[in-house]
Order: C-alpha cells, then sequence, then structure tokens
C-alpha cells in the first residue's frame, strides 16, 4: 500500500477577539493509499479544520505534513491550489454542484483549472468518471433536475476526476434519504479499489461504522484510532 | 500560451453569465450604452460642424484673404471728409505696386439690390461691378462649357455683359433654355449673359436643395450661389456716378503672411487717404479663431457630459459585479476547492465586466447611429443648413476602448475580492 501521508505536531490556532482557540492542538496521524478512514466527532472537535488542512484548503499554524513524500505545512496559496486540483477531491454535505451548469460541466470542472486538460480531453475524463458512478445518462442535465442521491454521485464522479490520491467526504450522506445513504457509501468504499484514500468526516457513528479505520477526534486531538 | 488560453476560457465563460443574467446584465449596461452613445454621437456632431465651418471659411475666401471695406469716419474726424475720396482704383493701383505679398486685389462696386427682368422673368439680386481677379480671391470659378468671367477689355470699354450666380440663372431660366448669350435687363439697362458661376456644393456632404431646385445648392451656400457680377468700370460709370469702391478682396500669398499683410495694407491705404480711417481691414482669422474657441468648448464640455456617463456606468458595472459575487459566493468557494487558483477568479470575474462593458459598448454604437441620424433629421427641418454629421470609425473605435476601459478598470476591485476569498468561508456561506 504505502503511505500518503504522515502527520506530525499539527496544530491550528485561531485568534478570535481576545481569546485563542486551538482547534488542532497536536495531531500525530498516518495515512496509507487506498485506506478508507472515518474523522469522528461532535462539531468543534477539529474533524473539520484537520480535513481542510490535509485538503490543501488551509495551513496549519505549526507542525509538519509529508504528502507523498513532500513536505507540503507550509504551501502557498496557488501551490496548494495546484494540489487540490490534482491530488485531492472533495464531497460535500450539500452537494456544491454549480446550477447554471450542466452535470457534464461540473463534472469536468476541476479540470477547467489544469492546463495538461485540453476541452475534449476534459470531456472524455468527466464521461469516464460519471460511467464510474452509474450516471452516465445524465450528461446534459442540470443538477437541479437531479434526486439528491443522483447529484451526491455527480459530486463523487467530480471528486474524482482528476484522479486524486484523496478523496475527502464532509458529511456526504447527511441530505440523503435512508435509502440511498448505503449506496454512496458503498460507492465511496468501490473507490479503494482504485488506489484512492476516501476519508469520510462525520459526527455519525453509522456511517462511520463503514470504514475500515475511525479516528476519533474532540478537543482538537486525537482520542482514538482503532482500524475494524 | 496558456494565459492566453486561459483568458479565452474566461472571455466565454463571462459571456456565458451574461446570457444567464440577461435582464441585469442589460440594466449594468445601461451607463456604459448612455455614457457611449452620447460620447461618439456627440463627438460625431460636433466634428460635422467643425467640418462645415472649415468649408464656410474656405467659401468665404480661405485663410488668405483680406477684407477692405468702406468705413464712417470717426466723429473727431468727420470734418475732414473731404480730404479723402474714399476706396478708389488708386488705393488698387498702389497696394499692387507697393505690397508684393498680396498676390490679388479684386476691387468691388456694389450697385445695390435690385430687379433681374429677362423674358417676362424676374429675380431680385445684387449686382455687384469686378474685375477679372474677382475669382482667385473668392476661390471661383467658370467651367469652360458655361461661357467666361468678365475680361480686362470688358474693363477697358466698359461693355454692358453679366456673369451670373448658378442659382439666379436657374430662376431665370426654364431648365431648358441655355443663359448664354440672353439678354437681362438691369434698371433699364441691357446686359448678354456672357458666363455662369461655378455652383458651389458643400463638399463630401449631403446638400438640402433649397425651394425644391435641382441646382443651385442650398441653405447657407445658396447667398455665395446668387448675385450677378458686371465690368466693374460699367457699374461705376453706368450706375453708381463716381470711381468709389465699395469694398476690396485682396489675397496674400501664403497664410502665414497675413498679419503683416494687414499692416503694410492699413499703413498704404492710410496713405492714399491723407490719413483718415475711413476704411476697416479684416480677416477670416478671427472669424477662425472664434469658431475654433467655440469648438474647444463644445468638445470640452460634451466631453465631461460623456466622461461623467461612462463614469457612472462604470459605478454601474461595479455595483453588478459585487452584487454578482455576493450571490456567488458558494460557487466562488466550490471553485476554489477543487483547484481554482485567485487569479483563475480574478481572470473569470474580470472578464464579466469586459463582457459587459464590450456588449454595453457595441449597443451604445448603435444608439449613437440612432441618435446622429435624428439629429441630422431634426437639423435638417429647422435649419436647412445642408450639411449633416457623419461618421467616423475611428471615432466609435474610440468610443468602444474607452467602454473597455471603463469596464477593466470598474471590474478590477470586485474581481480581486473574488480572487482573495477564503474557500472555507466561501464554502459555508449560506
Amino acid at each position: 500500500m504505502g503511505s500518503l501521508a504522515t502527520i506530525r505536531g499539527l496544530r491550528k490556532t485561531y485568534v478570535m477577539g481576545d481569546e485563542t482557540v486551538h482547534a488542532l492542538a497536536g495531531v500525530d496521524l498516518d495515512f496509507d493509499r487506498g485506506e478508507y478512514v472515518a474523522i469522528l466527532g461532535p462539531s468543534g472537535s477539529g474533524k473539520s479544520t484537520l480535513m481542510h488542512i490535509l485538503g490543501f484548503m488551509d495551513t496549519p499554524t505549526e507542525g509538519s505534513i509529508l504528502f507523498e513524500g513532500e513536505e507540503v505545512a507550509g504551501l502557498g496559496a496557488d501551490r496548494r491550489a495546484w494540489y487540490r486540483s490534482h491530488r485531492v477531491g472533495f464531497v460535500f454535505q450539500s452537494f456544491n454542484l454549480l446550477p447554471r451548469l450542466s452535470v457534464l460541466e461540473n463534472v469536468a470542472l476541476p479540470l477547467l483549472y489544469r492546463e495538461d486538460y485540453s476541452e475534449s480531453a476534459r470531456e472524455e475524463a468527466a464521461k469516464v468518471a460519471l460511467e464510474r458512478v452509474g450516471m452516465s445518462h445524465r450528461l446534459t442535465h442540470r443538477p437541479t433536475q437531479l434526486s439528491g442521491g443522483e447529484r451526491q454521485r455527480v459530486a463523487i464522479a467530480r471528486a474524482i476526476v482528476a484522479r486524486p490520491a484523496i478523496v475527502f467526504a464532509d458529511e456526504p450522506t447527511g441530505n440523503l434519504d435512508v435509502r440511498n445513504v448505503d449506496r454512496i457509501l458503498e460507492l465511496l468504499g468501490s473507490l479503494l479499489a482504485e488506489g484512492i484514500t476516501v476519508v469520510l468526516v462525520t459526527h455519525d457513528l453509522s456511517v462511520a461504522a463503514k470504514a475500515k479505520r475511525v479516528i476519533s477526534m474532540r478537543s482538537g486531538q486525537v482520542q482514538e484510532d482503532r482500524r475494524q | 500560451m496558456r494565459l492566453l488560453i486561459r483568458i479565452r476560457a474566461a472571455v466565454v465563460n463571462g459571456f456565458r453569465e451574461l446570457q444567464a443574467n440577461k435582464v441585469r446584465s442589460l440594466l449594468s449596461m445601461s451607463g456604459i450604452i448612455l455614457g457611449v452613445a452620447s460620447l461618439v454621437a456627440m463627438v460625431t456632431v460636433v466634428q460635422g460642424m467643425v467640418g462645415n465651418f472649415r468649408q464656410f471659411v474656405d467659401a468665404m475666401g480661405g485663410i488668405e484673404k483680406i477684407t477692405v471695406e468702406k468705413q464712417a469716419l470717426p466723429k473727431e474726424q468727420e470734418h475732414l471728409a473731404e480730404l479723402s475720396e474714399g476706396l478708389t482704383m488708386r488705393d488698387v493701383e498702389q497696394i499692387k505696386a507697393t505690397i508684393p505679398i498680396v498676390r490679388y486685389v479684386s476691387p468691388e462696386a456694389r450697385v445695390g439690390f435690385e430687379k433681374l427682368v429677362c423674358e417676362g422673368r424676374e429675380v431680385y439680386t445684387m449686382i455687384n461691378g469686378v474685375t477679372p481677379d474677382y475669382l482667385p480671391v473668392a476661390k471661383r470659378w467658370v467651367d469652360p462649357t458655361q461661357g467666361r468671367f468678365i475680361s480686362d477689355l470688358d474693363i477697358l470699354h466698359k461693355t454692358d455683359v453679366c456673369v451670373l450666380g448658378s442659382s439666379i440663372a436657374n430662376d431665370l431660366f426654364p431648365p431648358n433654355v441655355d443663359p448664354l448669350g440672353k439678354v437681362i435687363r438691369v434698371k433699364g439697362k441691357r446686359f448678354t449673359v456672357i458666363g455662369l458661376l461655378n455652383n458651389i456644393e458643400a463638399q463630401g456632404m449631403e446638400v438640402r436643395s433649397a425651394g425644391g431646385k435641382g441646382k443651385g445648392g442650398g441653405g447657407m451656400w445658396r447667398w455665395r450661389n446668387s448675385g450677378v457680377y458686371i465690368p466693374i468700370s460699367t457699374a461705376t460709370a453706368k450706375f453708381n456716378g463716381n470711381d468709389r469702391l465699395s469694398g476690396l478682396g485682396l489675397q496674400v500669398a501664403s497664410g502665414d503672411d497675413l498679419n503683416f499683410a494687414v499692416e503694410q495694407v492699413e499703413r498704404t491705404l492710410l496713405q492714399t487717404h491723407n490719413r483718415l480711417k475711413d476704411f476697416s481691414i479684416s480677416t477670416n482669422e478671427q472669424t477662425l479663431e472664434d469658431f475654433r474657441k467655440t469648438e474647444t468648448a463644445f468638445k470640452l464640455s460634451l466631453g465631461g457630459v460623456a466622461g461623467i456617463s461612462l463614469f457612472v456606468g462604470g459605478i454601474g458595472i461595479m455595483n453588478v459585479m459585487l452584487a454578482s459575487i455576493n450571490e456567488r459566493i458558494r460557487e466562488i468557494g466550490v471553485r476554489k476547492a477543487v483547484g481554482a487558483r485567485g487569479s483563475d477568479l480574478f481572470l473569470q470575474f474580470l472578464s464579466e465586466a469586459a463582457a459587459i462593458s464590450v456588449l454595453g459598448g457595441l449597443i451604445g454604437l448603435a444608439v449613437s447611429m440612432g441618435i446622429v441620424w435624428i439629429m441630422n433629421y431634426v437639423l435638417m427641418q429647422a435649419v436647412p443648413t445642408g450639411v449633416v454629421a457623419k461618421f467616423d470609425w475611428v471615432i466609435m473605435l474610440q468610443g468602444l476602448s474607452f467602454s473597455v476601459v471603463v469596464g477593466l478598470v470598474a471590474g478590477v476591485y470586485p474581481a480581486v475580492r473574488a480572487a482573495n476569498l477564503d474557500p472555507i468561508e466561501a464554502l459555508r456561506h449560506e
């Protein structure tokens, strides 16, 4: 499998007025390639902050992150954008598809910000990703014409279209009915076969139970790191 | 090259956003539309007026012309009036002999506004006694197919011949009759028509024919095409009964010598007139200078108005862009989350502003064409000047580039705001 990311002494501190908030208070973690991990914790436990930093959306106040063998903790905004468009995918609770774009254009969106994809290559890759999630029959639809489960599948296609190393799913089933929850979690689990590390960020125990490893967080620290 | 591809994609996206928000886009464009329309329309009309006036000055004999006219003596010299015999042919000879930079001297002896009669038709017009030098000074000519002008021999023999302005010929003779050789009567005397002056038309502009006449020119050119010209000696001997001239037209070799020539002419005339200032000297330069001032004032004030509308247009664009960004904070967050850099979003929103201003500018140009068309129409109805403004693609291009610059400047601030949004905050935005 091999190591994907190694985190040591990660801290994130916000100053809000006179108060200093320690969102992350010293986190050490290792992630392997092709792992199915759930990060579990109540709101304010630091799980979102951890996802944002690991997903190159934010920078830590302190600590080191070795990602695919490179130190990435202190990267600038443009370099982090490069990682987001090449190595990371996000799936959100509220899908976050752009309403004005078609399903195909939504999925191709991450490739728009890469210079190594021509227009036809973007379209081709988006079609492959939609095929992968079983949505190739809806290419020209708008997101509003789809059901919640379908939208989340399109969102997953968007997350994997750039062949990332890691996909973060932030409460991916929060807006879905029971029938669709299992199908989406199954779909996310199936990405492991392609060597993608899947990180579920949730406060829902039953969702976390699907993962092979559960990291419980509380007050900005890892409380438990359990493989099941 | 990569940047070009990015810009292209951003521009395509910008026009798409416009299409998605048609009404809002049109509203945000309205300022730019008005700004460009007023700028281009006004500059075009002012330009038309300037061109019109240049031709007018030319028709008055151009910038090289000096006009000398008789003038009443100042009160304190009135008792000396008999010391001067006024403007006479002696002045003409003196100027010709002593001022070499004066190329032509054209004396005029006005007979007056008289009735012309020919085969039962009557026309009233100005009768002028002139010499052959009238043609170069007035910048006129007689087309070889239209006869000849008054010659030195006509002056010498005081012949009873006349040359007609083209509009007089039209009024006096039916279209199928050749005026040459016909005899007309003025104050009981008979004159043979020997030639027709060239018809003056405003070049490069439409000429509206007054009174429905095909030839003869219309409006402000009409007076230039009227009049009857007879030998100056005939005028003084047979009508006026004295040698006095009503005025002189002088042409200087070059407009640069104008002021020097005016000085020389004044000195010479004071000498021949026994130091009495019973004449006035004027040039077209003053008129041209006055007009230039008017032109500048027009350009400045109209430019100000157009500038303000473009400024307001820019604020309109900025306003709409800020509102649009506010509505699309989440979209910005999503785009950033999937890998867009700040510069990608900067380009995206700047392109939207540019798309609004380009489209607004183009619509503005179309509107300006309408405004100029209407103004021409109204001007024609109100004052048959016969002159209209013409479109100039340079002015239109300038108007368009102005609007693009305004759009880009107005788009910078919103685009910077979009580029600097924190993706995490943006994604949380409801």
